[in-house]
């Protein structure tokens, strides 16, 4: 496993995100509420970027006519909105079938570190 | 060469954008430029683009990454080339004016006429002039077929343009209302392009559904049925035997449900056809002749496998033409989204069946 630094963890405050390439992979970055995530940037529905998708909350399965949103965040699909969780790369509705890999991404002194 | 026919160029500030295409008097009567203040005032005093302003896609209705600098998607001919064309080898894109689905809603036909003038002028300028590889489609009043025409003789012979999109309308597309815009197709050598509205349900001359959509998913989900409606419309009314020449693509709409139009229509013709005596044939020969479904959004069966059944069944060979729908949310990639294709039937639905239907235009 290889140690990558891919930035100084100053430069990716919460809420924000960056793309980084490592051994020929394009990798996403996030800063969820001070947790770190990293993920391939590429859906395996079509292989859209997926890491410049927005981290939002969602819709929860409610009664009928009502709704009831949740702020547990998913990584949402720039194309075809698809949902994935970003600390496992399942997707929400397809967890068994449908993944993108994950790497360990920790906060060491002041650099962020991905392991790939 | 990979022929894209669906693809969205958008206006950065709405009917602003046409305001160099129009004369005074229409920027008075529309209310856009800078003399005209009547129209500022309040949501009502404006003139609008008749759009899908109640069904409300919450994915966000374009795709997020076609938004550079916060720009309104689809509206920089430059970022779209290097995205769409460039970033997934599209060799010619045919643009359908995304701002215009609906103009067919407009109660006053000469106000679509005007709108649709000034497009075709800001897209000659905008976009075909800035990449060869952007193919334009002149875009026409559907319910004012007196201008139509003459917008389609207007704009035939200019460099790029390959097809004529005719925006939806109450009016089904067999009847005769249509057929002078027909017969100019068919002088020009120009195939007809149809594509959902965004208005149906919401204005009063929009093309209906069979009942109004609660949702946008409903809504969306059930596009087909316009399409059907008007598919079965050309066919029942002897469309192709009036005008032999005439090609009819139907953009956005699916296609399954055209197996059981063919087979259903088919199968009721034996029996009914004295009620329709002018179709000489099998309608379904007509459909196969005459009729091109766009590919977006494409089958996504149960059964990966079920995908060239499904092929087969559509006589896509012939009838299945590529398209992408950039930039919106359910965007098809070629070789992504075809992926379950035969790299033979690839080739003719991304290739020969779009260069056979736009022929030397392409070039």
């Amino acid at each position: 496993m290889q140690r990558h630094v891919v930035a100084r963890a100053a430069d990716l405050p919460p809420g924000s995100s960056l793309i980084v390439e490592l051994g020929g992979r394009s990798i996403g970055v996030f800063n969820h509420e001070g947790r770190l995530h990293a993920l391939r940037n590429s859906c395996p529905h079509h292989g859209a970027p997926l890491c410049l998708g927005a981290v939002t909350g969602r819709m929860t399965p409610s009664p009928t006519h009502t709704y009831e949103y949740s702020h547990e965040p998913v990584l949402r699909c720039p194309w075809h909105g698809y949902e994935f969780d970003l600390e496992d790369g399942r997707s929400k509705l397809h967890p068994d079938t449908l993944r993108v890999k994950t790497y360990r991404v920790e906060r060491e002194a002041d650099e962020i570190v991905v392991y790939s | 060469m990979i022929v894209d026919c669906d693809v969205h160029p958008y206006f950065s500030n709405g009917l602003e954008d046409l305001t160099p295409y129009m004369s005074e008097s229409w920027q008075q009567r529309l209310g856009i430029g800078q003399s005209a203040s009547w129209s500022k005032n309040f949501a009502a005093s404006q003139f609008v683009l008749p759009l899908d302003y109640l069904y409300i896609n919450t994915a966000g209705a374009t795709r997020l990454d076609s938004s550079p600098d916060g720009k309104i998607p689809g509206s920089d001919p430059a970022f779209m080339a290097e995205q769409l064309l460039d970033g997934h080898g599209i060799d010619r894109a045919v643009l359908i004016a995304g701002h215009l689905f609906g103009i067919g809603a407009f109660p006053d036909p000469e106000v679509a006429a005007t709108v649709a003038a000034a497009y075709n002028d800001w897209q000659q300028e905008r976009w075909l002039e800035f990449d060869r590889r952007y193919r334009g489609a002149i875009v026409v009043a559907p319910q004012h077929p007196e201008a139509a025409v003459a917008e389609i003789d207007r704009c035939a012979d200019r460099d790029g343009i390959v097809a004529i999109f005719l925006p939806l309308h109450e009016i089904a597309l067999g009847e005769s209302h249509y057929y002078p815009v027909y017969a100019a197709a068919e002088r020009h050598g120009l195939p007809i392009i149809t594509h959902p509205s965004g208005t149906e349900n919401v204005f009063a001359r929009a093309p209906r559904m069979a009942s109004t959509p609660t949702y946008y998913i409903e809504w969306h989900t059930g596009l087909g049925q316009i399409h059907q409606s008007n598919v079965l419309s050309l066919l029942c009314h002897g469309v192709f035997e009036r005008f032999p020449k005439l090609k009819v693509t139907i953009a956005e709409g699916g296609f399954m449900w055209a197996i059981e139009t063919m087979l259903k229509l088919d199968r009721d013709w034996q029996a009914l056809r004295d009620e329709i005596p002018w179709v000489k044939r099998p309608p379904s020969e007509y459909l196969r002749e005459h009729i091109r479904f766009t590919t977006q959004p494409f089958v996504e069966p149960h059964r990966s496998e079920q995908v060239e059944q499904i092929l087969d069944m559509a006589y896509a060979d012939e009838t299945l033409v590529f398209a992408s729908d950039y930039p919106h949310w359910d965007f098809d990639d070629p070789k992504r989204a075809l992926a379950a294709v035969s790299p033979e039937r690839r080739r003719r639905i991304c290739e020969d069946n779009g260069q056979a239907l736009f022929g030397d235009r392409l070039n």
